[in-house]
């Protein structure tokens, strides 16, 4: 009696020559963990040959309709990792993330072999403190630059701000409150050099409000013991990735202010990137 | 949306660009690149990243959208760029000049892949 090919196999080899196709790696999903009903990240294997600089972003994605369905996505682990973690806001409606979020251990996705971004160490001009202003999702990013040796070589010191609606939102609070700090090379390299300043806009909390405000009525600064609430052209830098709305926002802020945006071909006092969704 | 570029691309071509742009969607001409606007993802990382500030969000275009038909037209008829190539030698000549297109637009597609 012939045996039938088990359905998975065969949706791998369809997928494996989408992939091929359309130069795309297929990689097995291997963690999958879910903080909210909203907000959830997962891991993938890293392929050889797949380099990148920590905070750029790759598109990824799944099939539809033997076609890929692909969006960018910032890498969240720094460059030196051997898995790629991406972290996803569930968007019902969405084409991709209404599928994503039922992604399990096992499961492929393709992955584009071009990572690129502008939210990456190579863009800024050295500085004293590096600033991480990022909402939601665009959080991502930040947790690649953060543990990047690089990074801690180019500023003295780290000022990471994320800010949500609620305060269950806050993904990756434990790991940057404790487990950073216990870890064995980044404890040592963090120690009095990092800032997590977590804020939320909606019910209570010890810092709240949108962290625009925060900067502008003083509060920020009071709260980390800065000296003025402005950014200081010459030693800080600003990595901001959020809405496109909050992005505007921060940016203008920060030419009103003296800061210039920098880009890979020319770095400048602060770089932008929109938190990627859909 | 898509991005688009314009003027001050023309016969200056750097290219810096095609380098970062996560789906390649960059088209190259003789002396000018497009976006294909179907493909563009609007990540926006291009558009710091030109030298001359030729790439714009398609919501600073012209009113009669007159770059982003240019970008249409000829992404369908140039080869797709991938990387970065050889800029023409005169390039620095041309930077500072304005209205290049309705001069030294050529329609010739380029070689670079």
């Amino acid at each position: 009696m012939s045996q039938e090919k088990p359905k998975e196999s065969s949706t791998l080899i369809d997928l494996q020559a989408i992939a091929e196709a359309k130069k795309l790696f297929l990689q097995r999903v291997t963690w999958v963990h879910h903080w909210t009903d909203s907000l959830f990240s997962f891991r993938i294997e890293r392929p050889d040959s797949f380099r990148f600089r920590s905070g750029e972003f790759v598109m990824i994605g799944l099939e539809d309709g033997n076609r890929p369905l692909l969006r960018a996505y910032s890498i969240v682990s720094p460059n030196w990792e051997e898995h790629l973690e991406f972290f996803s806001i569930k968007v019902p409606e969405g084409p991709l993330t209404s599928r994503l979020q039922h992604l399990k251990v096992g499961d492929y996705l393709f992955l584009n072999k071009k990572p690129t971004g502008t939210l990456v160490t190579d863009a800024l001009k050295s500085g004293q403190r590096l600033f991480m202003i990022g909402t939601g999702t665009g959080l991502a990013p930040f947790l690649s630059v953060l543990r990047d040796p690089e990074t801690h070589e180019k500023f003295d010191e780290i000022i990471l701000t994320h800010t949500v609606r609620e305060e269950q939102e806050l993904a990756y609070r434990e790991f940057l409150e404790e487990q950073i700090h216990a870890d064995e090379i980044f404890g040592e390299l963090l120690r009095d050099r990092f800032t997590y300043y977590p804020t939320v806009t909606r019910g209570e909390f010890r810092t709240q409000g949108r962290i625009t405000d925060r900067i502008q009525l003083g509060d920020f600064a009071k709260d980390l013991g800065l000296i003025g609430n402005r950014f200081n052209p010459l030693t800080a830098r600003v990595m901001v990735c959020g809405s496109m709305a909050f992005n505007k926002d921060m940016a203008s802020m920060l030419k009103e202010h003296g800061l210039q945006e920098g880009s890979n071909s020319a770095p400048g006092s602060f770089v932008v990137e929109r938190a990627f969704v859909g | 949306m898509t991005f688009i570029v314009t003027d001050p691309c023309v016969k200056c071509k750097l290219m810096d660009c095609v380098e970062v742009c996560p789906v390649d969607c960059f088209y190259e001409g003789e002396n000018f690149l497009v976006i294909h606007p179907d493909e563009c993802i609007d990540c926006g990382v291009c558009e710091p990243e030109c030298p001359v500030e030729a790439i714009k969000p398609d919501d600073e275009d012209t009113p009669d959208q007159f770059w982003l038909e240019v970008n249409t037209k000829y992404s369908e008829m140039w080869p797709n760029i991938t990387r970065k190539g050889v800029s023409p030698v005169d390039a620095d000549e041309f930077r500072n000049e304005e209205n290049k297109f309705e001069r030294y637009f050529s329609e010739e597609p380029g070689d670079t892949d």
